[in-house]
């Protein structure tokens, strides 16, 4: 045809097109536009390591250069998935090291990676440059030293909340001397000795390194040394503990902080030295991202620190700011998008420290572009999470946890359903939201009906019959992920939505009433979702059919059933039987 | 198969007497018995829901959801809350203790575990903490440890049941730990 697009400028005008969702539009177009859009796809996401299968996915992309799996589902997390439940990389890399030998980059969440699978990265991919491990577990310091000793072109290493098999810190000193291209580098949850002299000289002939996070092995004597190698770093991860407090090493680390003129996010400080703060003071007006999280400081240091920090747009800090510190925070942090508070004592007893609803309203009232809220407290009000709501109508993550559960309106003792409907109704884009508190099934109303651009829903001891779950699958249109732990929520509301589900990514119940008979039916009549049932108490067949299951994990995939299940998972397929009762 | 709604929301009652077009699982209404009346589930007892369905939070698993390495960090916190005296110039160390420098990892195989663990035995000075922190880090609950034994592996190689001599002597010989079962 005459005036068919050229290939080439088709190719030349999708490179600009980097947004997944807008390429998988283009690639509905037509059978052509499909087809050039495949071949000149670089970046993939996989959301759901078994929604696909490696074959399919290298099938239809046959020039990947970056992809990104994620295994367990979230409530990993908190213990509740058992631990050899699956979600193996190896099957991936496998794969990929015969099908793109030029795969560049690997970033892998909630996944198992054996030393073999690194072993494979290192060998097979000859221009391999980043590497991301969150919270992974299953390899060992020998992987990344294979690792090290192989990938000529690593720009990044990250291994973030990972659980390593730590034998030796040797394996920093694998990096070759000729290795210079290091950009990034977190090894935050090693705990090992590892090598200093490897590591100060691994970080002074890399001058592209921007991100340095160091396991909390490293003493601060090292501190001043390393800044001066890296005066051009961007983001620093350190413990900042010593043993003893020198004058001399105070001022050492105070003009190497002040010599990091670019530094704009700082984590870890981890057993700090309160009277070591103030050599942070220099920068603190430079920073956009702070995590504290791990810092046990107390309220006046963190107030003194804070206040300084104007450009601040990210904290996340333990709830020993307290109230007061969180309204210094308001005043001084103007410009701040993000806000984690963590519980110090989650299973103390009594409140250790003055932390409550106020802190967050305070924050909501002055600070206008916070958007992303992650709050441990002991208690809550309706009428401060609807002055939240209505302060920040802007908010798109809100997750609150009220660390005892059921527990009601501090003031009304009324359930907590007015409070969270205020905050779906009035924040519009709300993409995340998690509950906690006192909850009867009006809040799932709500949601239901004001919660149309809810992703991700998070329930925990919440809700008082099927309607609620009803309500959250029937109303929330964009709903992607739920995940629902001991709620009464059972059969009825889960098979008249049973369509919604393969409009979703998944769906996790456990200790809910979800029966064995429902499980099966579903999974015999939706091919396209895997139910997996989770019974570590023994198979449930040994069991009623009416008998609730223990945990339940429901997935859309192309893949049908996985092949690697361990003893105590089953997948419902079109065979189940269902037994008469 | 997606179901067709349209924009005429169906009450909920509704939705449940009749089975839409594409919904075909709505079995119960071939067994017009099967109504809302779940009596004979009332009996079944489903784990953490019912049982702990009370007051005291710590016993379960999971909740507050705290990721584990946070855990680990907190209970060590609440150890040294005595101890935590700053003075100007004092050789002490930081809130947390300042023990990093002599942390003390061993491995921790729980039976039945299939991958080991490995836990920071400096961030614990006596039994109940570690035996706290290892529960959890498997995933059980508190009341359930009373069906759990910890046993530990010391210089010499012999396996010894903790608890028997004094924490200091405990840390200075520890080389691994095990959790057993009681009465296997």
């Amino acid at each position: 045809m005459g005036y068919s697009f050229p290939e080439e400028v088709l190719e030349h005008v999708l490179s600009f097109i980097d947004s997944d969702s807008d390429r998988n539009s283009v690639s509905l177009v037509c059978k052509s536009w499909h087809d050039i859009e495949r071949w000149c796809r670089r970046r993939l996401f996989v959301g759901n390591c078994y929604a696909v299968s490696p074959a399919i996915a290298i099938r239809r992309f046959p020039e990947l250069r970056s992809v990104s799996l994620k295994g367990k589902p979230h409530f990993a997390d908190f213990n509740l998935v058992p631990h050899e439940w699956g979600g193996y990389a190896y099957p991936w890399i496998a794969a990929f090291a015969k099908a793109y030998p030029w795969l560049e980059e690997l970033r892998l969440k909630r996944m198992v990676v054996s030393d073999e699978a690194l072993e494979l990265i290192a060998k097979k991919f000859k221009n391999f440059r980043v590497l991301v491990m969150y919270s992974c577990e299953g390899f060992s310091t020998d992987g990344l030293a294979t690792i090290a000793a192989n990938c000529r072109n690593l720009k990044e290493l990250d291994l973030s909340e990972s659980e390593v098999d730590d034998v030796s810190g040797n394996w920093l000193s694998q990096f070759p001397d000729s290795y210079t291209s290091l950009e990034s580098l977190n090894i935050t949850s090693l705990s090992s000795e590892i090598r200093f002299t490897a590591l100060e000289r691994l970080v002074g002939r890399c001058p592209n390194l921007k991100t340095l996070k160091l396991s909390h092995s490293v003493p601060l004597d090292l501190l001043p040394n390393l800044l001066q190698k890296a005066p051009q770093l961007v983001e620093l991860g350190s413990g900042l503990h010593t043993k003893e407090v020198h004058p001399d090493l105070y001022s050492k680390l105070a003009g190497a902080f002040s010599g990091c003129k670019g530094l704009k996010r700082l984590c870890g400080l981890r057993d700090v030295v309160p009277s070591y703060l103030p050599t942070l003071y220099p920068i603190c007006f430079g920073l956009t991202s702070l995590n504290l999280s791990d810092a046990p400081i107390q309220c006046p240091e963190l107030i003194k620190l804070v206040s300084q920090c104007q450009n601040l747009q990210r904290l996340w800090v333990l709830d020993y700011i307290e109230d007061t510190g969180l309204i210094a925070l308001a005043e001084s942090c103007k410009d701040l998008r993000e806000l984690r508070v963590f519980p110090s004592d989650p299973f103390g007893q009594e409140p250790n420290v003055s932390l409550t609803e106020q802190g967050l309203v305070s924050v909501s009232a002055g600070c206008p572009k916070l958007h992303s809220v992650l709050y441990f407290c002991r208690r809550m009000s309706n009428v401060a999470l609807s002055t939240i709501a209505r302060n920040r109508p802007n908010l798109t993550r809100f997750r609150l946890c009220i660390i005892e559960r059921f527990r009601p309106d501090y003031i009304t003792q009324e359930p907590l359903d007015v409070g969270f409907g205020a905050i779906v109704e009035h924040c519009k884009d709300l993409k995340r939201l998690s509950l906690s508190g006192l909850l009867t099934d009006r809040v799932f109303e709500y949601i239901g009906s004001h919660g149309k651009k809810l992703e991700m829903l998070s329930l925990a001891f919440a809700g008082d019959s099927d309607l609620g779950l009803h309500h959250v699958l029937s109303g929330c249109k964009s709903l992607r992920k739920l995940e629902i732990r001991d709620c009464p929520f059972g059969d009825k509301a889960l098979l008249a939505n049973a369509a919604k589900l393969e409009t979703m990514r998944s769906l996790w119940m456990s200790a809910c009433q979800v029966s064995y008979r429902a499980c099966k039916l579903l999974g015999q009549k939706m091919p396209r979702l895997n139910v997996e049932v989770i019974a570590e108490q023994g198979h449930p067949d040994s069991s009623p059919d009416e008998y609730p299951v223990e945990k339940l994990y429901i997935y859309r995939t192309v893949s049908g059933p996985r092949s690697d299940m361990p003893s105590f998972v089953w997948t419902m397929d079109k065979n189940s039987a269902l037994r008469s009762s | 198969m997606i179901s067709g709604r349209s924009n005429k929301k169906r009450g909920f009652i509704e939705a449940f007497e009749l089975p839409p077009q594409t919904l075909p699982l709505l079995l119960w209404n071939d067994h017009p018995n099967d109504d809302d009346d779940d009596d004979d589930r009332k009996g079944v007892e489903n784990s953490s829901f019912i049982a702990k369905k009370n007051d005291d939070g710590y016993c379960i698993v999971g909740w507050p959801p705290i990721k584990f390495r946070r855990k680990k960090i907190c209970s060590h916190n609440r150890d040294d809350n005595d101890r935590t005296v700053l003075h100007n110039g004092s050789a002490r160390a930081g809130v947390g203790g300042g023990v990093n420098p002599n942390s003390k990892y061993v491995k921790v195989k729980m039976v039945g575990v299939g991958i080991a663990r490995k836990i920071d035995l400096s961030r614990h000075h006596s039994y109940q903490t570690l035996t706290n922190t290892l529960i959890n880090m498997f995933g059980k609950c508190q009341q359930d440890a009373q069906s759990f034994k910890l046993a530990y592996q010391d210089r010499e190689g012999d396996w010894l049941l903790a608890g028997d001599v004094p924490w200091r002597t405990f840390i200075q010989s520890v080389e691994r730990l095990k959790i057993l079962r009681i009465g296997g």
